[in-house]
């Protein structure tokens, strides 16, 4: 049988889950997951879908990344926000994307949202909740304009305007009292920001900075950083520290070119010739 | 048995389905919740099996439709192998044997009901654990228990298919007015030999029934009046 | 539906504390102390306000910062208020800052089984006339130092602090020492820069800052000059000076 140590099966390895149960019942918590804390929305408009999202990682109440990318790409007219877990939704999006772009590729046809969709929630469905990954899938195929909510546990939603993560309530609020069917392309991507600053200015697992996505049926138009309302303040004194600060108890100074003579033995005359008969 | 995980999507339902002479009535309200978040206003239980054949779910929605999908397929299937649609009663028990297989791993009130060429109208009625039972009427979800002397009270035999729409309609406003996890609006699709109607009845225009006497005093904006004398409630 | 099925043992209680978030920081100069404070205040994800103060003047010569359950906070600056009164009244002159220290640890450690969740950090004026920060536990464990931050984002304040206070990890240039005590100008920088940086990485943290500055008697205030956002709360014809300065943060 192969070894472990070289050959990988596909899929996820759960070789260390003994070892881990082991250490969380002797009392050792698992490392913290980075989680998308995330405001995350979709709308639909006259020509197509409006994808938004916030830009704050957090590890718990600490700001892990200040300006991550939550929409992920799917297919040219696909796109998917992830919340939750920042390495399910990153890892599950690039994976649907992977497969259908060889779906696409076998079938000889341009993808359709609920082709993903359906993908997306058969995987999430498989692993019982246990990949955290709350979604908002959006695009554009040839039977029109798609938007879906795609919870851990791997049940869908179809809605006209959707929210996920830990703004959504925040965000929902923003969508329940403005939005309207067949708005323009500018006006839905103004409620959309609206609705993710929502989130941003109240929610604390978001913040930063707001990115949409334009999604039609001839057009896919990614807006990273669309707006920037949060700008770091300018520090007070610069940090700078004089050449010298830091204390040393040895000093080592050591040449990493290895030197190296190679003496040239010349065989001995007459000596031993290897027996090649 | 399963319990719902902490965060799942909980289809806290009324559902609803009556067999009548020519068809049946399914129906059910619109709410899906996350604790105390409703994640969906306007949803759809009502789900398509076949051509005459539809479910409605209760119970998680993620495991409702992962089965309600596999139940699809399997359908699909049939009809393509042997040229003619599935039974009823055959997609009935397709849903019971996942069910009933599932159990320790599912949260699933299914109620299956439609219209074959060999049986007519036909309702069954899947509950939580996967059991299978042929009833004329069948309610189902959280809302339901409120709701089940109204239905052993007023339902009757040899229906014609507006009064069983009618009782369908005021089942399950009953039952999403005294279920806090059931609301929104109530779908209900008529299914008979000819096709599926679907029929859809806005939250502000459900049937009204006693709502208790007003507490505080309606205002007429005309008159500038109290329309009813405000009536305390008693506290003893 | 679920809840019918419920049987494995469940453990319920009740729990009367909370934790609201932010940040308070205090910093003791020669002849003056800077308290300082965010005004947001938190339950979970949520913010409840954003402007909740968590530094109140207590004498002219005292500011007390309280962080933690803002409702346990709040009550207890409302006490040693009261117990401040009360020695005004029998004494006919202001508490020192040495005995309002020990006011508080007494305070604090008469509730040792059900304490005020709050840390306290009192700054000011001692009676000698040197700048002086006194930070607390829960229940009055206390101690006099030069700076002190607490709440939420302590564990990213007080490192820095410990780095441009102490000078911890620093080497002075060669023939020079590093500097007890830092100008004000200096220190109000520090404090800035302090609530700022907590902001951009820690999410209880932002909305606005408050910084008092208590002035000792015949401090001439230098470093405040030009200061914006700066009020002075001391009327005039006292010894010691108190302002404070209003900035915002940023709010998401």
């Amino acid at each position: 049988m192969a070894n472990a140590s070289f050959y990988q099966s596909a899929g996820f390895d759960f070789s260390n889950d003994v070892r881990n149960q082991f250490l969380q019942d002797k009392g050792l918590p698992l490392p913290k997951a980075t989680s998308t804390g995330t405001t995350i929305v979709g709308c639909l408009f006259k020509d197509g879908i409006v994808l938004g999202a916030d830009t704050r990682a957090t590890e718990g109440d600490i700001v892990a990344d200040k300006n991550c990318e939550k929409i992920h790409y799917i297919t040219d007219n696909i796109r998917c926000c992830g919340a939750g877990t920042a390495a399910d939704t990153e890892f599950t999006t690039a994976l649907i994307s992977s497969n259908m772009e060889l779906h696409a590729l076998s079938t000889g046809r341009k993808p359709r949202v609920v082709t993903a969709m359906t993908m997306l929630k058969q995987m999430l469905f498989r692993y019982q909740g246990h990949i955290g990954a709350a979604l908002v899938l959006g695009g554009v195929d040839s039977t029109g304009a798609h938007l879906f909510t795609i919870h851990p546990h791997g049940s869908t939603d179809k809605l006209p305007y959707v929210t996920m993560g830990s703004g959504s309530l925040a965000a929902m609020a923003v969508f329940e009292s403005e939005w309207r069917p067949n708005m323009e392309k500018n006006d839905a991507l103004r409620l959309v920001t609206a609705a993710i600053s929502a989130g941003i200015f109240n929610d604390l697992g978001s913040g930063s900075n707001v990115d949409a996505c334009v999604i039609t049926a001839t057009h896919t138009e990614m807006l990273r950083n669309f707006v920037k309302p949060n700008e770091r303040a300018v520090k007070e004194r610069n940090y700078k520290f004089r050449r010298g600060t830091t204390a040393w108890k040895m000093e080592n100074i050591r040449s990493l070119v290895v030197d190296e003579t190679v003496t040239l033995i010349a065989p001995p005359v007459g000596g031993d010739a290897m027996d090649t008969t | 048995m399963q319990q719902l995980k902490s965060g799942e999507v909980n289809l806290g339902t009324s559902i609803m389905a009556v067999q009548f002479n020519g068809g049946v009535v399914i129906g059910a309200d619109s709410r899906t919740t996350t604790g105390s978040y409703i994640a969906n206003r306007v949803t759809d239980k009502l789900t398509h099996i076949h051509d005459r054949i539809y479910c409605c779910r209760s119970g998680s929605a993620a495991d409702t439709q992962a089965v309600a999908d596999i139940v699809h397929y399997y359908c699909q299937m049939f009809s393509q192998q042997f040229g003619e649609p599935p039974s009823i009663k055959a997609a009935a028990e397709l849903f019971q044997k996942l069910c009933y297989d599932n159990k320790d791993q599912l949260l699933a009130g299914i109620i299956v009901a439609g219209w074959d060429k060999d049986v007519g109208p036909s309702v069954y009625n899947i509950p939580v654990g996967g059991g299978l039972f042929r009833q004329p009427w069948a309610i189902g979800g959280s809302g339901s228990t409120y709701v089940y002397g109204y239905c052993d009270a007023t339902y009757r035999e040899n229906w014609g298919r507006d009064e069983t729409v009618d009782f369908v309609k005021n089942t399950l406003s009953l039952a999403m007015s005294r279920d806090g996890s059931s609301g929104g609006v109530i779908r209900m699709c008529v299914i008979t030999e000819g096709g599926v109607e679907r029929m859809f009845i806005p939250g502000n225009e459900l049937p009204k029934f006693w709502e208790g006497k007003e507490v505080l005093a309606g205002f007429d904006n005309l008159t500038k009046k109290a329309v009813v004398e405000p009536e305390p409630m008693a506290v003893e | 539906m679920p809840g019918e099925m419920a049987h494995h043992p469940q453990q319920r209680q009740f729990n009367p504390y909370s934790e609201n978030g932010g940040t308070i920081l205090a910093i003791a100069g020669r002849d003056f102390a800077v308290i300082a404070g965010d005004t947001r205040q938190t339950e979970g994800y949520s913010i409840q306000t954003r402007y909740a103060p968590k530094v109140f003047t207590l004498t002219d010569k005292a500011v007390l910062a309280v962080n933690g359950f803002a409702a346990d906070g709040n009550m207890f600056v409302k006490k040693v208020k009261q117990r401040l009164e009360w020695y005004r009244h029998a004494h006919a002159k202001d508490m020192p800052l040495r005995a309002i220290a020990r006011l508080i640890q007494t305070m604090l450690y008469a509730q040792r089984f059900f304490p005020y969740y709050v840390y306290n950090i009192l700054g000011g004026i001692e009676d000698d006339g040197t700048g002086a920060v006194y930070s607390f536990d829960p229940v009055g464990s206390y101690e006099r130092e030069a700076c002190r931050a607490a709440g939420a984002a302590s564990s990213l304040v007080q490192p820095f602090l410990d780095n441009q206070i102490y000078f911890k990890n620093q080497k002075a240039a060669p023939g020079s020492a590093h500097p007890t005590h830092l100008p004000l100008s200096t220190v109000i920088a520090l404090v800035t820069d302090s609530f700022t940086s907590a902001t951009e990485r820690h999410i209880e943290v932002g909305d606005g800052l408050e910084m008092y500055i208590v002035l000792a008697s015949g401090s001439s205030g230098q470093g405040l000059e030009g200061v914006k956002g700066l009020r002075e709360l001391s009327t005039k014809g006292e010894a010691e000076r108190v302002f404070v300065i209003r900035r915002d943060l940023k709010k998401d």
